[in-house]
C-alpha cells in the first residue's frame, strides 16, 4: 500500500520532466556524483592509510607517491592509538569519558532550557513575554564581536571555573539561540486543546508540559539533541581554552596532530582520527532520517 | 440557570490561563461576561488568583535559568567588554586600547588587524554570495528528488557530523604536493607552490576558502529542503500544468513561500560578518601565511599559544569588538528591516 502511495506520489506532475529539464537534472546528478565523491573519497583514504605500514607511508610521502594499498592491514596503528597515544595527560579513553559529559551537558542544558523558553514565550501570555522574544531575537541578530576577552575575564576571574566542569554545566544552560527558534515554531504550532482538557481535569502546568506538550515536541526536540551532540563532540575550540585539563576526543585529536605526524606516526594518527569518528557515524546513521525530517526553522517575527 | 454561568466562568477561567492563539474563544466568553453580583463570585475570583499564581510559579520556574544564563554570560560579558576596552591591564581608566588598536592597524610592519579584516570578509563573501546561492539551488534539486537524493542528502550532510580536525587532516593531505589531488594537479601541469597551496602566503587563504565551500553545504540545505517539503504540491502543480520552467518554479513560487526560513538564515549570516572564518587554528595555529582572520586574532589575543589561563590582554580584544559592533550593528539592522520588508507568502 505504502509502495502504492509512493509510485502514485512520484507520478505527480512535479516530478515529470521535459527533455530540457531531463537534461538539466542529469547534468546537476553528475556534479552531485562528484561532489559526493570528493566527500567519501577521503575519508576512504584515512581509513586506508590508516592500515598501511608507518613506515612506508613516511617513505611514500617523502618520494611524492600519493597513494599506495597497504601490503598488509597493519591493525597495530589501532592497538597504538588506544595503549599509546596520550595529550594533557589523558589517554584516548578518557578523552572519550570526557567527550561523553561534555555533550551530555552541552546537549541536555541547551535543548531543555530552549524547550523552557520556547514553550513559555509560545503558549503562555504574560507581561515580559513582548520584551523577553525580542531581547532574544535582538541578541541573536546583532553582531557582537570581540567578547571573548570578557567572557574568558568572566570565567577565570570572576566565577573560578576556569577548567572546571561547571564552566560547561553553566555555559550551556542556554535557552536562545536555533533551537530556541525551532522549538519556539514547534510549540506554537502545537494544538493547545489537551493542555485544555488536561487542566479542567486538575493537572498543573509542570504536568501539563511534561506529560503532554513535551512528549509531542519529542521528535524535534530528539533532532536538535542529536546536531547539538554532534557539536558538541566536535567542539574543539571552547574545549582547549577553557578546559585543558579535560581534553575530548576532538581537542585531543588537535593536541596530537601537532606532534604525531611530525614524529612519523601520521598512520597511527589517521587510525585515532577513525576511531574518533566512528561513535558519531554510528549515532549519524542510526538517525539521519530524524535530523533530515525535522529540522524546520521559521521566520523571526514573533 | 445561576449553576451553568458559573460551571461556565471556571471553565473559562481554567482554561484561559496560559492565553494560547487557541482559547480566544475561551477568552471572549471571560470578557464578555457580566460581573456577577453573587457571593460566589469571590469564589471564582479566588480560584482565578490560585490559578494565575501557580501560573506565574510555573513560569518562574522554567524560566529562572535561561534569563540567568543570558544576565551572565550575555548581558554581563558584553557590558564587561564594553568596560574593558576603556581600560588598561591593570584595570585603571585609559585610551591606550584604541591606540594600541590603531597603531596595528595602521603600522607598516604590523598588518595583522588589516589582514585580519581582508580576510574575514573574503569569507564573509563567499558565505553569502556563494556557499548561500549554492544551498538554495542544491536543495531544490533535492526538494525535486533528482535521482539519488536520499543518498546525496545524507552524503552533503557529511562535513556537519564528522569534526573539523578530521577534515582538515584529510584535505590538507589531499592538496598537499604528495597527496592524492596534488600530484593529479601535478601531472595535469598546473603550477603548484613547492610546499603546496596551504603553505604559500598567497594561495594558502584561497585554500582555506575552498575549504570552506568544501565543507559549507550541510545545515542550511537541511532546513531550507525541509521548508521546501512544507510547500502545498497544489500550487507547484498548478504552475507546472501552466508549464512553468525550473529556474521560475524557484525564483517566483518556491522562493516567496519559504522566505520566513531563507531570511532567517540570511540574517544570521549577516550577524556573523565579523566572525567570518575558516578553520585557521586547524591550518596554521599561528595564523601564518596571511591566513589571519578577525575570530582568529581574537582566540589568539586571548588564548596566546595555549598559556595555561590564557594571555590576560583582554582590553584590546574588548577594544576591536566595540568598533566592529559599532559599524556592524546600524549595518545589520538596516539590513534586517529591509529583508522583512519583503512580505513573506502565508499558507
Amino acid at each position: 500500500m505504502k509502495f502504492f502511495k509512493k509510485k502514485i506520489r512520484e507520478s505527480s506532475i512535479l516530478y515529470q520532466r521535459s527533455r530540457g529539464e531531463k537534461v538539466l537534472f542529469g547534468i546537476v546528478f553528475a556534479l552531485f556524483f562528484l561532489y559526493a565523491a570528493s566527500l567519501i573519497f577521503p575519508l576512504l583514504w584515512l581509513f586506508i592509510n590508516s592500515l598501511q605500514d608507518r613506515t612506508i607511508y613516511e617513505v611514500n610521502l617523502a618520494l611524492g607517491k600519493a597513494f599506495e594499498f597497504p601490503s598488509a592491514l597493519h591493525w597495530d596503528n589501532y592497538a597504538y592509538a588506544f595503549t599509546q597515544l596520550s595529550y594533557n595527560d589523558a589517554n584516548i579513553f578518557m578523552m572519550f569519558f570526557n567527550s561523553i559529559w561534555y555533550t551530555i551537558v552541552y546537549t541536555l542544558g541547551g535543548v531543555l532550557m530552549s524547550a523552557f523558553t520556547g514553550y513559555a514565550l509560545a503558549k503562555y501570555r504574560f507581561k515580559l513575554r513582548g520584551f523577553m522574544y525580542g531581547v532574544i531575537i535582538f541578541t541573536m541578530t546583532i553582531p557582537t564581536v570581540g567578547t571573548t576577552g570578557a567572557l574568558f575575564n568572566l570565567v577565570y576571574n570572576v566565577l573560578h571555573i576556569y577548567d572546571s566542569p561547571v564552566y560547561v554545566i553553566l555555559k550551556h544552560l542556554c535557552g536562545t539561540g536555533l533551537n530556541f527558534l525551532v522549538l519556539y515554531g514547534f510549540f506554537r504550532n502545537v494544538s493547545w486543546s489537551y493542555a485544555e482538557a488536561a487542566f479542567m481535569d486538575g493537572a498543573g502546568h509542570a504536568r501539563v508540559f511534561f506529560s503532554i506538550m513535551l512528549p509531542q515536541a519529542l521528535p524535534a526536540i530528539v533532532t536538535l539533541s542529536i546536531v547539538s551532540g554532534i557539536a558538541a563532540w566536535n567542539d574543539y575550540m571552547d574545549v582547549l581554552m577553557y578546559l585543558p585539563s579535560f581534553p575530548t576526543i576532538a581537542s585531543g585529536m588537535y593536541g596530537v596532530s601537532r606532534t604525531l605526524p611530525r614524529q612519523g606516526y601520521s598512520t597511527v594518527y589517521f587510525a585515532a582520527l577513525v576511531i574518533s569518528m566512528l561513535p558519531i557515524l554510528i549515532i549519524f546513521t542510526c538517525f539521519s532520517n530524524v535530523i533530515m525530517k525535522n529540522f524546520a526553522v521559521g521566520g523571526l517575527k514573533g | 440557570m445561576q449553576a451553568e454561568w458559573k460551571d461556565a466562568l471556571e471553565n473559562a477561567v481554567q482554561g484561559a490561563s496560559p492565553q494560547a492563539e487557541e482559547n480566544a474563544p475561551i477568552q471572549s466568553v471571560l470578557s464578555t461576561a457580566p460581573e456577577p453580583v453573587h457571593p460566589h463570585n469571590d469564589l471564582a475570583k479566588r480560584k482565578k488568583s490560585a490559578m494565575k499564581r501557580r501560573e506565574t510559579i510555573f513560569l518562574i520556574c522554567i524560566l529562572a535559568l535561561p534569563v540567568l544564563n543570558w544576565l551572565i554570560f550575555w548581558l554581563y560579558v558584553n557590558l564587561s567588554s564594553f568596560v574593558l576596552a576603556f581600560q588598561d591591564n591593570a584595570g585603571d581608566w585609559s585610551l591606550i586600547n584604541f591606540t594600541l588598536f590603531w597603531d596595528q592597524l595602521t603600522s607598516p610592519y604590523g598588518d595583522t588587524i588589516g589582514m585580519a579584516i581582508l580576510n574575514t570578509l573574503k569569507y564573509f563573501a563567499v558565505n553569502l554570495l556563494l556557499i548561500f546561492p549554492l544551498t538554495l539551488v542544491m536543495s531544490y534539486f533535492i526538494y525535486k528528488r533528482l535521482a539519488g537524493y536520499r543518498a546525496f542528502r545524507v552524503i552533503f550532510f557529511l562535513p556537519a557530523i564528522i569534526s573539523g580536525i578530521v577534515l582538515v587532516s584529510v584535505y590538507s593531505n589531499m592538496i598537499s604536493p604528495s597527496g592524492p589531488i596534488g600530484a593529479m594537479l601535478k601531472a595535469m601541469g598546473v603550477k603548484m607552490p613547492e610546499g603546496g597551496y596551504l603553505l604559500d602566503p598567497d594561495t594558502a587563504t584561497p585554500a582555506i576558502l575552498l575549504y570552506c565551500v568544501w565543507t559549507g553545504f550541510t545545515t542550511n540545505m537541511i532546513i531550507i529542503s525541509s521548508a521546501m517539503s512544507r510547500i502545498p504540491v497544489e500550487v507547484l502543480e498548478s504552475a507546472r500544468l501552466d508549464g512553468c520552467s525550473a529556474f521560475k518554479e524557484l525564483i517566483f513560487l518556491i522562493l516567496p513561500m519559504i522566505w520566513s526560513s531563507v531570511s532567517t538564515l540570511v540574517i544570521f549570516l549577516l550577524t556573523g560578518i565579523f566572525n567570518a572564518s575558516g578553520p585557521i587554528l586547524l591550518f596554521h595555529p599561528d595564523g601564518g601565511y596571511n591566513t589571519m582572520t578577525l575570530s582568529f586574532w581574537i582566540y589568539q589575543q586571548v588564548y596566546g599559544g595555549g598559556t595555561y589561563g590564557g594571555t590576560g590582554n583582554y582590553g584590546l580584544v574588548s577594544c576591536a569588538g566595540l568598533i566592529f559592533t559599532c559599524i556592524g550593528v546600524p549595518f545589520i539592522l538596516f539590513v534586517r528591516h529591509l529583508i522583512e520588508k519583503i512580505p513573506a507568502v502565508e499558507y
